[in-house]
């Protein structure tokens, strides 16, 4: 990001309004495709929209300063996750049988649902009003100080995490084998 | 900058299109895909609470990680699950399957 703003700053571009621009753009860009995704009658294109969504996330990391973060949710979420969709939509049959989104009523009753939590949430949002808009300098999180922090603070919660990954995988295996006739 | 507040409302509108997605799904693998958006409002809100809480010490991007490795495991044993039931009744649609009732 810092190189992109040195970009900037040597044409004589305001950064601050480039740097708004993408990021309501992006944010817009992955909401809509996140409707896609909850809307879409064929569930593969709604898998290919998922990588869209999870990839415009990535990038909503790059402007929280979670480069790091955006370079995991990129190789995990759109490398193996949606792979693995994919792969599941084309192992299980009738992709186009058009009958995967809910009846009209059950949609509309759903739509209510969600837009009500919605309204609540965004109420709690504004109601709040010491949101912080200047971050202090230097405040970001290099990726060193989070290996360490991961390797020494935090070096239990990682070691259970892995424990469940293993678990995972072999649960996965278990399920997942063919059966002898 | 970009104030706090607008990616938690980025945050908060995920979340819900992800509750709509889970309301009216049929199909398993668009429930779990719903679960997945669900999660990622969730890390989206925690790495905004990390990057502007007054003393930030990567906090919130260490449980952001978590979250996300919790993600894929819990995404794997589900789409296996779903590759289970597809083997043993022939439909991934939620409401045909019925095995466990009654």
């Amino acid at each position: 990001m810092s190189g992109l703003i040195q970009l900037l700053n040597s044409h004589g571009i305001p950064q601050d309004f480039v740097i708004k621009a993408a990021f309501y753009f992006i944010a817009a860009l992955t909401l809509l495709f996140a409707l896609f995704v909850v809307l879409s009658r064929h569930i593969f294109r709604a898998a290919v929209y998922l990588a869209v969504v999870l990839t415009g996330i990535a990038a909503v990391y790059l402007f929280l300063d979670a480069e790091f973060l955006a370079v995991v949710q990129v190789l995990i979420y759109v490398g193996a996750i949606v792979v693995l969709f994919i792969f599941t939509v084309m192992l299980t049959a009738d992709i186009d049988s058009g009958t995967f989104v809910g009846t009209l009523r059950r949609m509309s009753v759903a739509a209510v649902a969600s837009l009500a939590i919605f309204f609540i949430l965004f109420k709690v949002i504004n109601m709040v009003t010491a949101w912080k808009t200047a971050v202090p300098a230097g405040a970001s999180i290099s990726l060193s100080q989070l290996g360490k922090s991961l390797m020494t603070g935090y070096a239990l919660p990682f070691e259970v995490i892995s424990l469940i990954s293993l678990a995972a995988l072999v649960g996965a295996l278990v399920i997942g084998k063919a059966e002898k006739r | 900058m970009i104030p706090e507040s607008h990616f938690l409302i980025l945050g908060a509108a995920l979340f819900s299109i992800g509750v709509f997605g889970v309301f009216t799904r049929r199909n398993a693998i668009g429930i779990l895909m719903s679960i997945e958006l669900i999660l990622n409002a969730a890390n989206i809100n925690l790495i905004t609470f990390s990057k502007f809480s007054a003393s930030p010490d990567g906090l919130g991007q260490i449980f952001a990680l978590f979250v996300i490795a919790i993600a894929a495991a819990s995404a794997v044993v589900g789409l296996c699950l779903v590759i289970s039931i597809y083997r043993n009744s022939k439909t991934i649609l939620v409401n045909k399957i019925n095995l466990m009732k009654w």
